[in-house]
Parts: C-alpha cells; structure tokens; sequence
C-alpha cells in the first residue's frame, strides 16, 4: 500500500517553507526536517484521488505552481519515497513491492548516510544504491558492525521510522474585512475588540503572550497605515492592548476611513514569576505598560525614562532608558543618607562674563543670574576624551547675592558658563 | 463535638480569669498613653480607615516638626527662593522611597535635575521615573501637571514630585485656577505623595504641607585655593504662618568624593 508521498524541489525555492504550505493542503501529518524534500503521510487520501496516479498529479500540479522544477514519488516507505523524488524528475508512482529494482539506479548519495559510512561506501568503489543491495548482509555486517545490515535495508526500501509530523507554524495574525468602511476612534475601538478577543484566546490557548502587536489599517484611499507597539511588558489581556492601541491611534490618527483591520502578535513564553510574600509588591506590567503608554509625549520624544550614569569623566554624562524597575532590593530607611547639597543644572549651560582677580572670579553676568561674588571655592580642574571630542574645564563654587552656583571655565575655548544652582 | 464544647467553656473560663488580671495593667498604660498624647498613633486602624505612613524627610527635627514627614494622599509644597536647600531636601525623600522598594517620578518641565546629584543622594535610578520637559516648550508647565495627574492616577507611585522652581511665575499664573484643586482630588484615592517645588507659594492641598525654604548662606572653610565649599545652611518652616523653623545644613559633596560619577578630576590649583 502507498503510503508516503516525497516532494522535493532541485531549484531554489521562493520562500523556506514552499513545500511545506503546498503539502499542508493534502494533509496535516507533513515531516520536513529541512525546506526540501518534503514527506507526507497519503494514509486516508484514497478517498478524495481513487488512484495514486491521481493523486501524484494533482500533488505535482500544487508542487509546480509555487516551485517549477518539483519533483513527487509516492511510495510504500519513506526511503523510497524521498530517494526517488530526489533523483526522478516528474512524478514516480512506485508500486508496493518494487522499491528496491525502482532505487537501484539512483546514485547512493541520494541515501543520506552519514558522513563517515559514505566514504568508507565510496572506497568499496559503491556508487549506486543497486550496487550496495546486491551486497551480502553478512558480510557487511562483518566490515561496518550493525550498521552494515541496516544500511542494505535502506537500499532496498526498507524504512521502519514513523513519519514523525512536524508542528505548524504559530501564527498569530486575525484580519477582519469590514463591509463598510468606519470613520473615527469609537466605531473602531468596538470592531478592535472583535480583533483582539480571539487573539488573545489563541494566545493564551498556547501559553503565549504578546511581545509586540503590529496593526495594519487599511484605509479606503488605498493607503495603509502601520502601527506597532512594543510595551514595557508583554501580556496576553485584549484591554490592555485595546487601550495601548487607541493611545497610539490618538496620537496618529488614520486620517481617512478604515476598509480592513489586520492585528498580528509577535509570540513570546508566559512570564513566570515567583513573588515574594516579604519583598514590596511590584508594579503590575499591564498598569506600568498603560501608563507609559499615556505619557507618550515624554517617552515618545525619548524625554521620559529611567536614569543610568555612563562611566565617564565626562560632566553630566546619562543615559535616558525605557522605565522598567526590576525586583525590589529594600535597604533599611536609615541606609539613606541625610539630605545634601544638589545641583540644579541648566542645559545647555548659561555663557557667561566672569571678572577675574588674581585668578579668581569676583564678578558673573549671565542670564537672569548677576551679582558680585561673596565667596567662592576652586577651582577644580578636570580633562578628558583625548583621544576624541577632548573637554578640559575649571569649576568654581561661588556665592552671588541671589544663591549659590557653579560656574565652570571651558579651558580649550577660553570662555565661561554657569553650570547651575547649588540647591 | 462534646469535646469541643467542653474546651470552649474552659478557655471562655480561662480568658475571664487573664482579664481581671490584665484590665488595671492596661487601664494604666492607655492612661500613661493618654498623658503623652500618643493614643492615636499607637492604636489599630478603626475599619475602613486609610492609615498611610508618611514619607520621612531624613532630617529628625523636620520629620518630627511635622508628625513623621510628608504626608500621603496630599498635596505638599516647599518653596523659597534660589539656593535654599528645596532639591536637596526633596532629592533625601525620594532616595528614602526609592530604597525601600518604592517608586517614584520627577516631573521636570525645566529640565534641571542633575543625575550625578540625584545618585550622590542615595536614589535608586532604576526606580525613578524622569520626565523631562523641552526647555523652549510654551506649554511645559501645563504639560507637566497632566503627566502628575497620569503618574498619581496609576497608583503605581509612592512620591511624585513636580519641579516647578524654575518655572516663571508668569507661566504659572496662566494655569488653570482649578490646577491644583483637580491634583488634590487626584491623590486623595491613591497612596502617594505630591510635592511641588516653587519658587514662590502656589498651592497648598487641605492637609498637605507648606514648607518655606529660607536660605541662610553658604558655610566656606579654609584659605585660597585650599578653600571647600562646606555646607548650605537653611532655615525650614512648616508652613508660612509658622513662628519657627527648623534648621537644615545640606553638606556638599566632600571633597575627597569624586564630584563626578566615574572619577576624580585633576588637583586644584
């Protein structure tokens, strides 16, 4: 009985996985291990094609349309079934029986065999699978261990391994086609509902969440408008994304009515988190996601974030990151030091005239800041990034009548500016 | 079950014998409590009541001044003019509610909050929310008070400050006289703090505090190029009617401290 069909295409194919979608519309139990050959399971087709010539064709027809030089055998074993759709161009329908005279004069690469047994097959000065089948098991056996029995079986077609199917792609991708087309944020929040319920579902069904969502509306000038949101967290609850996505609509309008919705996940594993019943509770991920997602005029413009120092001399050197606080690490209240001086910095720093005696400054006009200076220490000379954008600057801390700054001199340009107020 | 009722007479027994004994023990101490005026605070939560632990300033005389420290649920204010500790001070709150676990944001429509200050202050930068205002933004002061409303409306924050000290009083007169009405009933349902720090007095929730800052002038030590910068003195008063206030000394970052993250700079002159 026919049982195993191999599709298998000699060019390029258009994309990895050609075969494997053209295989998927005859049967699910599809195994492909790489984009070509391709094995199916034919059990339970007989059905729909009364003859296996029936069905080669109608396989070979789908085949061709997506790759032109593809090959179908249908065989009674898989060996025979993927060895002569690798080396018979067309299709081969092979009677249940008469696998091994079918294979005998394919070349013995065609096998698969691991490396090291094909050399040695190749220095017995075997070339085709004909030559290897007339070989006396026993003596193989004698030559090559257990190997040399099993690998006369494959040359005559024998092939015990099941088909072992392999699991359909995930996707996670909903498109709904609307009959009239909508204008406006309400209508669509209730048809984006309709989208992102059986998302979801599918999501969770799997033990998914989503990672990132990317929208695509198509609009009815022909336009289409992409959208994709990537939050804080992932998360897998349609009202939190329904929320990040009318956030994000509001702030880019589609500007014309929408014709069509498409709503694709990017798939991530659920988060598993082991909470602590002593540590502080943490942010809830959905509500952290929701409320970035509302200050998007400061975390859009890259104005809203966590604080990282960069290790460098550099003044004022930071880092502006996407506010994600991880596991609390509670210090006593006490391990805080006592309030102290803090700089309010003014970016860019203020130009400044500094009047200068014996070195030292005793007059500063800037913007909004003039006075005599009362007192004042320094200076404090730093220099860095030679080797690059080079900085070299002398800080004071001076007291003026109306507070306390600090005002630096740039000594590669020679000029002055206040850094800030001392607060 | 006979057993059971058995024990429950027992213990129902039991517990008249302890009360008799404990009743004058415990009549004295409420009364001693009484006497020292420390009832209210020592007494378990009547039911339904909201009884949040304030946000200690780190400065004993101030917290004590003002019956813990900022309060929860309200809208604090500490304003005073330039140089007179107001950062300083906010900065030591938040690097307390950022060590415990808590989070925090500082809304800074001038963009001023200087990073290396804030990490010498002992806040974890990790749980601090900064949103940063375009200096040449007209509309950053009202920008600035949505994003509290946004940040106090999550209840994700234990501390929200808004740094307003910079900001023209102009541009603050412009705002919406209900501004400060709309943020008190914002935090009045959720368990943080709001501070807003000013130049001048602007806003004051029912509840919350005033503190105004006044500054005493800078303390300098040693002679020519040797001469620190030691401290800030200043004087803190708990709202503007209050006859005293508490003295508050911010020291600078020592001088054997790097003033920069990463590194020392060359010796002075």
């Amino acid at each position: 009985m026919i049982n195993f069909g191999g599709v298998h295409s000699p060019e390029a194919l258009p994309a990895p996985d050609t075969l494997v979608q053209v295989s998927r519309a005859f049967t699910p139990r599809v195994e492909a291990a790489a984009p070509t050959p391709v094995l199916l399971d034919l059990a339970g087709l007989g059905r729909a094609w009364p003859t296996p010539e029936a069905l080669g064709q109608a396989l070979l027809a789908a085949a061709r349309e997506r790759a032109r030089a593809a090959n179908v055998a249908l065989a009674a074993t898989r060996i025979a079934a993927l060895v002569l759709a690798r080396g018979r161009e067309g299709l081969t329908v092979v009677p249940p029986g008469a696998e091994a005279r079918a294979m005998a004069p394919m070349p013995l690469q065609l096998l698969d065999v691991a490396p090291g047994e094909a050399e040695l097959l190749a220095r017995f000065g075997l070339r085709t699978i004909g030559e290897l089948q007339a070989l006396p098991e026993r003596g193989l056996a004698a030559r090559l261990g257990e190997s040399g029995p099993r690998l006369v079986r494959l040359a005559r077609g024998e092939d015990p391994r099941p088909l072992v199917p392999s699991p359909p792609p995930e996707s996670f991708e909903i498109v709904l086609d609307l009959e009239w087309p909508v204008l406006g944020l309400e209508p669509f929040a209730f048809l984006l509902q309709r989208v992102l319920d059986p998302l979801a579902e599918s999501l969770r069904a799997r033990g998914r969440l989503a990672a990132a969502l990317e929208v695509e509306l198509l609009l009815i000038d022909g336009r289409v408008q992409r959208r994709a949101l990537r939050p804080a967290a992932p998360s897998a609850l349609p009202r939190t994304w329904r929320t990040l996505l009318l956030l994000d609509l509001e702030a880019h309008p589609p500007g014309e009515a929408i014709r069509k919705i498409v709503v694709r996940a990017e798939p991530t594993p659920s988060r598993v988190t082991q909470f602590s019943l002593l540590d502080p509770a943490q942010p809830s991920p959905e509500r952290l996601a929701h409320t970035l997602a509302r200050l998007h005029e400061f975390t859009a413009a890259g104005r809203g974030g966590s604080l990282a120092l960069l290790d460098s001399h550099r003044p004022g050197a930071f880092a502006l990151r996407t506010f994600a606080p991880g596991p609390a690490r509670p210090s006593p209240l006490d391990a805080a030091p006592p309030p102290r001086l803090a700089l309010k910095a003014f970016r860019p720093p203020l130009e400044a005239e500094v009047a200068l005696e014996d070195g030292a400054p005793v007059f500063v006009a800037s913007a909004g800041i003039r006075g005599a200076v009362l007192d004042r220490a320094g200076p404090w000379r730093a220099s860095g990034d030679w080797w690059d954008a080079a900085w070299s600057r002398e800080e004071w801390d001076v007291a003026l009548g109306s507070g306390l700054y600090r005002i630096f001199r740039d000594r590669l340009r020679g000029e002055w500016f206040v850094e800030g107020e001392l607060d | 079950m006979r057993l059971l009722a058995v024990d429950t007479a027992k213990a129902r027994k039991h517990n008249s014998e302890e009360k008799t004994k404990v009743i004058p023990t415990t009549k004295a101490a409420l009364e001693e409590l009484l006497r020292q005026r420390r009832l209210a605070p020592e007494a378990p939560p009547l039911r339904g009541e909201r009884r949040l632990r304030p946000l200690s300033t780190g400065h004993a005389e101030l917290d004590a001044r003002l019956g813990g420290g900022l309060p929860r649920g309200r809208l604090s204010e500490a304003f005073g003019p330039a140089s007179s500790g107001r950062t300083g001070l906010a900065l030591a709150v938040l690097a307390r509610v950022t060590g415990t676990g808590g989070l925090a944001a500082w809304v800074d429509p001038c963009d001023r909050l200087d990073p290396a200050s804030a990490a010498a202050a002992g806040v974890h930068l990790d749980r601090l929310l900064w949103l940063r205002g375009a200096t040449e933004a007209a509309r950053a002061a009202p920008d600035a008070t949505r994003a509290v409303a946004i940040l106090l409306g999550s209840g994700l924050f234990d501390l929200v400050v808004l740094d307003l000290a910079a900001a023209a009083s102009r541009e603050l007169r412009l705002l919406p006289s209900t501004t400060w009405v709309r943020l008190q009933r914002n935090i009045e349902s959720a368990d943080a703090a709001l501070l807003l720090l000013a130049a001048e007095h602007v806003a004051k929730g029912p509840g919350g505090v005033s503190l105004a800052f006044s500054p005493q002038g800078p303390r300098f030590e040693g002679r020519g190029a040797g001469r620190l910068l030691v401290s800030l003195r200043a004087e803190v008063r708990p709202g503007p009617l209050a006859l005293r206030g508490a003295a508050l000394e911010l020291p600078a970052t020592p001088w054997n401290e790097p003033r920069r993250h990463g590194g020392h700079g060359e010796t002075g002159a």
